[in-house]
């Protein structure tokens, strides 16, 4: 309507978000795929001289095919980041800010305390995405709500030495991935890929208003890359963002289990918030409705842009993905909300 | 309590927000731009021109008035009707002269003039009618051939006589009278305009072929398939306004005594454009006569008006051009975003603090601490049933639930297998009682208070009570009769959830949160509805406590149950027995150990009890959001809860997978067996109770072992 502009100002714009179409076209390819292993909350998948290796808690597995998952380390906290260096050195971001290669600890500036991603470039140079000034990783949700802006990416020299400050004001950077003397961040709380110069730390944004939050991102065979994201977009968040006194209330008063905000896993306790179009009819839960978690997988092409995409809806449970990892010919998928590590046949195709 | 936050509760909680959306659901808002128009317009001729509201300048416009005002009634109903009429002009005029020829020339009485001026309106509507009705022409085309071929004859004829009209002796005091003087204050033409008006409105809004205009003009197809003679109604239309257009041309004619070459020019223009800043919509359907009588005075102030401000004629029809312009605009504007406001406005939610409640989370240790037993229920009707609310067994056991198709199902006892449709009733039957002759008594959601007989005659009890004073909408209807339960003596105790929204939207209540919620008894003995309880946030389940002196009813979106005694010292009034529970209530029925079930449609969730002292926020989220993003209880657990006579909890279950029963709305205790229904769901569970009176049932709790 021609009045809308004026009208808006007393109502406020329509809350709106980018429709799962194109290369996100939903499908239930997660929810289809076999689970490959059991395992609570994996996090982050690597591959490590052939192993399959994956975190869990504050500990790392090895998951092989057929075999019950065994621990190969522990930690005194929560593990949070996982990459392995060109000469093989295993590096382990923890919950408790503390960054382990080879299982010594390497000393960090006291901005670093909330290690979110862990990535090596060919040269051996260290990139570290620290996702909040404020909070631990765990705490994103947090972030989120209070609309942090406080993330900043870190790169440590081959030769090693001191980790320095490449760039700050990120809106929690999750994921990495290099691309030569550069890397691409995906910058979750911004819904968009940025890519950032490695000499000196200008960004230009790769790709925006994607449908979620992304998180991790993994090198595939082909030169492109693989981009998890861990939770969808909603309106009703995008809503509960503008709106200052709930939200402070709510953060205040309300366990952040029940917050409105994004999931790794939804609908598993009656204290959680429901959304009309989630509510049970007829013994269907609706695939398209409003959900809090979702399970999605995006391939990026060498330009980077999405080419096709792995689904688990809102009636699926691999839902929460934040690592994904390609090792001879098959993508491994670890599902946090849906406690599992999937396998997923590249080469069967039909994408 | 923050300073804010009673700010935010006398804001919302004492303006009352929801009349806005009332009004705007109310028809005659669509009369509210015109009149501001009208009065705007009167206001600002009256204004700039001295003496415009002269008794004596008022007289001459109100003649001029009451003519114009008759061919706009004309006009206006052939528009309701989905036409239009360019041709009221050239019938205004050649009525005018057909009345001077019969009485100046030929020198007859007045009277025989004004049969023929009648005649030839009627004649031209004819022609216009059986075009356009009959042969199906356009309308636009049609008139307007009519238009330049009645223009044209007018043209011709009034060259021809007009010497011999001015030379004519004829003279006559009922001409005279009609023409010149007034009655009671007010011309002749004007009383004429206001009778014709009056009966017009009462044809339209009273009448079978009023309503047949309506309904031609709002979906000719819809008229049709209705069994509405569509050709004819249209037709007869245009025989209408050819008619009020010769009353028009008539009342001129005596008034001028003659016709000249103006009469009636551009009068079509006029007539069209007060017709539609009036408010009467092109496309048809929608409109009245006093729209059009509004356009009527806004179109002559305005053009007087001008002409007196010594504007001229081309003046005068731009500014008509520019009127019409505006106002089919603001018509198919309005007409399109109408429902859209309302939807944005409708939803007024109010300010409310839930108490702190024990927590429900298994395990919790309180006793409303939900496990899963009713995941083991077994199921009926899996797959075949779409929303049995509640549910009931008779004295042989069979089973009935009413279904979201407005039907009463029943499952054959023993096995619950075999199943028929007992009775259709429509609406969506909610609560379910038998009383004492084995009649089935159904609260049907969207319909009132209904009984279906063992021999499945359905028979409506109520459908009203008696309408509060300061209520907009009228709350008289019932809306959302949700539980009932019978008293000893027969009179049927139930309740109507809310006042606001539909039966099929009680969601939506939730959010909006208005007390709004009834109790109200029926009597069967004088078939008397009365309201005994309102101002409640969704009364739902009612249940007759088991000596038969009080009954127990749940109040949904304030978590509470209530008892309202009918007997004893405190008999009339309502005491709070159970509050701030951690579900939200419905259906409650007697079980047989002598404590009573509940049903918990939906579980309290710390998001949506903060957002309930949040109505701002609520509001914004209705206006900014689609439905399906809105916060809501979650409705997806519920659970079966136990109470005693006093209010105290005895045990709590629920299907926490919510896989078999996610909502729960009514629950029926037979035989050993727990009956478990839900509105939304596709099933009916079968739940076998430890250490329940296996012999026991409601029937014969309630009137008795079998006569």
């Amino acid at each position: 309507m021609i009045l809308d502009p004026i009208l808006d100002m007393f109502r406020g714009k329509a809350v709106t978000i980018p429709p799962l179409d194109g290369a996100f076209r939903p499908n239930t390819r997660l929810d289809d795929a076999p689970a490959f292993a059991e395992l609570t909350e994996p996090d982050n998948l690597l591959v490590a001289d052939g192993r399959l290796l994956a975190s869990s808690g504050n500990a790392v597995h090895v998951i092989a095919a057929g075999a019950e998952p065994f621990v190969v380390e522990t930690f005194p906290s929560s593990v949070t980041a996982l990459a392995m260096s060109p000469s093989g050195e295993l590096t382990v971001g923890l919950e408790s800010g503390k960054l382990l290669i080879a299982s010594r600890e390497v000393s960090l500036p006291a901005d670093i305390g909330c290690v979110t991603a862990l990535a090596y470039a060919g040269d051996g140079t260290l990139w570290l995405a620290n996702g909040s000034a404020e909070f631990w990783p765990s705490q994103w949700a947090a972030d989120l709500m209070k609309k942090g802006a406080s993330g900043s990416l870190w790169k440590r020299d081959p030769a090693g030495g001191a980790f320095r400050k490449v760039a700050g004001d990120i809106a929690f950077p999750y994921g990495l991935h290099t691309l030569g003397s550069d890397v691409l961040v995906s910058e979750s709380w911004r819904h968009q890929l940025v890519r950032f110069d490695g000499a000196t730390g200008n960004r230009s944004t790769v790709l925006t208003h994607l449908p979620g939050y992304p998180a991790r991102l993994a090198p595939a065979s082909d030169g492109g890359a693989w981009l998890t994201l861990f939770a969808p977009r909603n309106r009703l968040i995008e809503f509960v963002l503008q709106e200052t006194t709930y939200r402070q209330d709510m953060i205040d008063q309300v366990p952040p289990a029940y917050w409105i905000a994004p999931a790794l896993a939804s609908n598993r306790s009656f204290l959680e918030p429901l959304q009309c179009g989630g509510i049970r009819t007829m013994g269907i839960h609706k695939p398209w409705s409003p959900s809090r978690s979702y399970g999605l997988v995006v391939r990026l092409d060498q330009k980077l842009q999405p080419r096709f995409s792995l689904h688990s809806r809102a009636n699926g449970s691999r839902h929460g993905i934040c690592s994904v990892v390609e090792k001879g010919g098959q993508l491994f998928i670890a599902s946090r909300g849906g406690d599992c590590i999937l396998a997923v046949d590249l080469a069967m195709g039909g994408f | 309590m923050t300073f804010r936050e009673r700010l935010q509760s006398w804001r919302y909680n004492l303006v009352p927000d929801h009349l806005v959306g009332e009004i705007l659901t109310k028809r005659w808002t669509d009369n509210a731009i015109p009149f501001l128009a009208l009065v705007a317009t009167l206001g600002v001729f009256g204004s700039i021109i001295p003496g415009f509201f002269k008794l004596s300048s008022l007289q001459e416009s109100t003649r001029q008035l009451g003519e114009f005002s008759m061919v706009v009634t004309g006009m206006t109903v052939v528009m309701l009707g989905g036409g239009i009429d360019l041709s009221v002009g050239s019938i205004f005029a050649l009525s005018c002269f057909s009345a001077v020829y019969v009485f100046f020339i030929l020198e007859q009485s007045i009277w025989l003039a004004l049969a023929a001026s009648l005649a030839t309106g009627l004649v031209f509507g004819a022609i216009n009618g059986y075009l356009v009705g009959y042969l199906r022409l356009r309308a636009f085309l049609t008139t307007l051939v009519t238009f330049i071929f009645g223009r044209a004859l007018f043209d011709i004829l009034v060259t021809t006589y007009a010497a011999d009209v001015q030379l004519s002796q004829a003279k006559s005091d009922v001409l005279d009278f009609i023409g010149d003087s007034t009655f009671w204050g007010l011309s002749v033409s004007v009383w004429l305009a206001i009778i014709l008006a009056i009966i017009t409105h009462i044809a339209l809004t009273r009448s079978r072929p009023g309503w047949h205009v309506l309904a031609v003009g709002g979906s000719r197809r819809s008229a049709h398939n209705a069994g509405i003679r569509v050709r004819r109604t249209v037709f007869m239309t245009y025989v209408f306004s050819g008619f009020c257009a010769s009353i028009g041309g008539f009342l001129i004619a005596c008034r001028l005594s003659g016709a000249g070459p103006g009469t009636g020019l551009n009068l079509e223009i006029m007539a069209l454009t007060a017709a539609v800043v009036g408010g009467v919509s092109l496309g048809g359907g929608r409109g009245s006569v006093i729209k059009g009588l509004m356009g009527a005075i806004i179109v002559l102030t305005m053009t007087n008006g001008l002409i007196r401000l010594g504007y001229g004629t081309g003046t005068n029809q731009m500014v008509l051009g520019i009127m019409l312009a505006v106002a089919v605009t603001i018509d198919i504007r309005w007409l399109k975003n109408r429902h859209k406001v309302l939807n944005e406005v409708y939803v007024a939610p109010v300010y409310l603090k839930m108490g702190e409640t024990l927590s429900a989370v298994p395990g919790s240790g309180t006793p409303y601490a939900l496990d899963n037993r009713l995941s083991a229920a077994d199921h009926i009707g899996l797959g075949e049933l779409e929303g049995p609310e509640d549910v009931i067994l008779d004295r042989d056991d069979h089973l009935y639930c009413g279904t979201r198709h407005g039907e009463i199902v029943r499952f054959f006892a023993p096995d619950y297998v075999r199943s028929e449709v007992f009775a259709h009733i429509g609406g969506f039957p909610l609560g379910l009682a038998f009383d004492k002759a084995g009649n089935l008594i159904s609260c049907v959601g969207a319909m009132g208070l209904y009984s279906v007989s063992p021999d499945r005659q359905v028979k409506r009890l109520s459908a009203e009570t008696s309408r509060s004073w300061t209520s907009i909408v009228d709350d008289a209807r019932l809306r959302d009769p949700n539980d009932c339960d019978i008293a000893p003596d027969g009179r049927i105790y139930f309740t109507d959830s809310t006042k606001r929204y539909d039966a099929h939207d009680w969601a939506l209540d939730s959010i909006e949160n208005r007390a709004t919620g009834r109790l109200l008894v029926y009597d069967p003995r004088d078939g008397s509805t009365r309201t005994l309880l309102d101002g409640y946030r969704y009364t739902n389940g009612v249940c007759m406590a088991h000596d038969g002196k009080s009954l127990f009813f749940a109040e949904s979106w304030a978590c509470r149950v209530h008892r309202y005694w009918l007997q004893g010292p405190k008999a009339g009034t309502a005491e709070c027995v159970i509050r701030d529970m951690p579900g939200y209530p419905d259906n409650i029925n007697r079980a047989s150990d002598g404590n009573y079930w509940m049903a918990w449609l939906g579980m309290r969730t710390p998001s949506f009890d903060l957002s309930l002292r949040h109505p701002d926020m609520r509001k914004r989220m209705t206006r900014r959001l689609p439905q399906d993003e809105w916060l809501f209880p979650n409705i997806n657990t519920g659970g079966v809860v136990k109470f005693d006579d006093k209010g105290g909890i005895v045990e709590a279950m629920g299907d926490l997978t919510g896989g078999a029963h996610p909502m729960v709305t009514s629950m029926r205790e037979h035989k050993g067996y727990l009956f478990v229904g839900g509105i939304l769901n596709n099933r009916i569970g079968r739940y076998k109770i430890s250490g329940a009176d296996p012999n026991w049932t409601s029937p014969a709790s309630y009137w008795g072992a079998q006569p």
